[in-house]
């Protein structure tokens, strides 16, 4: 198993800030989730304080009433959303870039610069150049002692010159600039235009309240479109479904809770419970957002949850290995997965022996710092 | 190969390209929640200079269950049973979704060097502790000679 394996590459995280930048990478780790280790989605926070994703920390809760990071006992009737750490996060990963930039060494020690992109000419970046140089002002203003010495001014310019900073000065217009569709006129994302005509114009998604002018087609089609009842339940404001009693409940309370949610009633109780488990989770959670999925998609990922629970389920079975149960079925195990073994052990075999030559190393010679 | 939440995919990454000191945790090929993983005896303890073979395996509810780990290596422990169990709260009731495996892994190795014959998973091991802990450390660094180098 190597670092190249296919599914380590399926992660596309974005890049971590450099070593160095311990601040950077402090705040950075504060917007994640303890549980699922990623940026908080929908962040609500319990009755110790810590904060949570909606999903996380409620499937937490159902299987342990504490709280994961202190221990303390919480129940889910503490958990509250919390507004301020969702647009904390959003803001923080719209600058995440911005900020990742910034602090490349190159950008801020040495005068390196990596080479101007292609669809940028050197006029056009002259100009940008004098206009960070207008802004500056305002832009570095978080610095004032910096600022006052004449090296730091040329730094901001260094940095806006070296691609740091979007270029929102450029006049030439790149895919992710908005365009007027050619047929109904609606406004999106330039590259987006070939497919949207493609697929007939439907009304562009993200535009909820667009101006109205020029856009009369979509909006006309908004109003007489949805004559499907499927679609206007979607838009009936959610209310949080409360949990029946799994003990209680016969399975026609489930279906009927299932069925009014239109989701599959197959399958015996204990799968119609983790079914009407799952999908509470998945809806409940979403409320605690300002980015909802909608319906269809929160059926598909309930879908996908059922299908690969029971992919684990059959493949867990073997996995966990029987023959592992008895003595010689370790030392077969062993014997089988020797090289691996083998590999492993000479690894921590020679990171120990390098820990110990820099540990000596360090004794011996005044420790440099770099 | 069902899909694996992001985040094993993560920790797996981060355990190959930069694993604790003492620590090395690599999956299988064929199925990447099972681990095999090597841990060196920590210093100034009977396990010193041994290096002890564990399977860990993250069960599908993983994070909110704990990961099932298992000493592969023959110890004399008297927390660890003959079958290779750990006796360790953190793998019991002590778990939360805020821990993982690197957290484990090392929980297992500090409790390598910190062996606690009160709350003993074997029993004669605990109780050779309790009456000749000096006899009991030379055994288990017996072992650790014998079966894990």
């Amino acid at each position: 198993m190597d670092l190249n394996h296919p599914m380590l590459l399926a992660s596309d995280d974005p890049p971590p800030f450099p070593p160095n930048q311990t601040q950077l990478r402090r705040l950075d780790r504060a917007l994640y989730c303890q549980i699922c280790k990623e940026p908080f989605q929908g962040p609500v926070s319990i009755a110790c304080g810590h904060s949570f994703c909606s999903q996380c920390i409620r499937s937490s809760l159902e299987s342990l009433k504490k709280c994961p990071v202190c221990n303390e006992t919480a129940g889910e009737g503490s958990i509250r959303r919390n507004r301020a750490l969702e647009e904390i996060v959003d803001s923080w990963e719209d600058a995440r870039a911005v900020m990742i930039n910034l602090s490349q060494p190159q950008a801020s020690s040495s005068r390196k610069r990596p080479p101007p992109q292609p669809t940028t000419s050197s006029a056009s970046n002259d100009k940008v150049k004098r206009l960070r140089r207008d802004e500056a002002g305002s832009s570095r203003s978080q610095s004032p002692a910096k600022r006052s010495s004449g090296a730091d001014e040329d730094e901001a310019i260094d940095i806006s010159s070296s691609g740091g900073v979007e270029d929102e000065d450029e006049p030439v217009l790149t895919e992710n600039d908005e365009g007027e569709c050619p047929i109904c006129s609606a406004r999106l994302a330039i590259a987006a235009i070939p497919l949207h005509i493609e697929r007939g114009c439907p009304p562009p998604k993200k535009q909820v309240n667009g101006s109205g002018s020029g856009n009369q087609k979509a909006d006309w089609k908004k109003v007489f479109g949805g004559v499907s009842t499927a679609k206007n339940k979607d838009k009936e404001p959610m209310k949080r479904i409360t949990k029946p009693n799994y003990h209680l409940a016969t399975p026609a309370e489930l279906k009927a809770i299932l069925s009014a949610h239109s989701l599959p009633i197959t399958g015996d109780k204990p799968a119609l419970e983790a079914r009407v488990q799952e999908w509470i989770l998945l809806y409940n959670s979403n409320l605690d957002t300002s980015h909802p999925k909608s319906l269809p998609a929160l059926r598909a990922r309930l879908n996908e949850i059922e299908a690969s629970r029971k992919r684990d389920k059959e493949k867990g079975k073997d996995a966990l290995g029987e023959q592992l149960t008895t003595k010689e079925g370790v030392a077969k195990y062993v014997k089988e997965r020797g090289g691996e073994f083998e590999r492993l052990r000479k690894e921590v075999l020679a990171r120990d022996s390098q820990a110990l030559a820099r540990a000596k190393g360090q004794a011996g010679k005044p420790i440099e710092i770099e | 190969m069902s899909a694996l939440p992001k985040r094993i995919l993560k920790e797996t990454e981060r355990l190959m390209s930069d694993s604790p000191p003492g620590i090395s945790a690599a999956p299988k090929d064929d199925n990447l929640r099972h681990f095999d993983v090597s841990v060196s005896g920590p210093g100034q303890s009977p396990y010193e200079g041994g290096i002890f073979k564990l399977e860990l395996f993250l069960p599908e509810e993983y994070p909110m269950n704990p990961p099932k780990v298992r000493f592969l290596t023959k110890i004399y422990h008297p927390n660890i049973d003959k079958l290779g169990r750990i006796c360790l709260d953190i793998l019991k009731d002590k778990w939360s979704p805020a821990l993982q495996i690197r957290t484990v892994l090392l929980s297992i190795q500090a409790l390598l060097g910190a062996p606690n014959p009160d709350d003993p998973l074997a029993n004669d091991v605990a109780q050779h502790w309790k009456e000749n802990e000096k006899a009991a450390i030379e055994q288990a660094r017996e072992w650790t000679r014998m079966y894990a180098q």
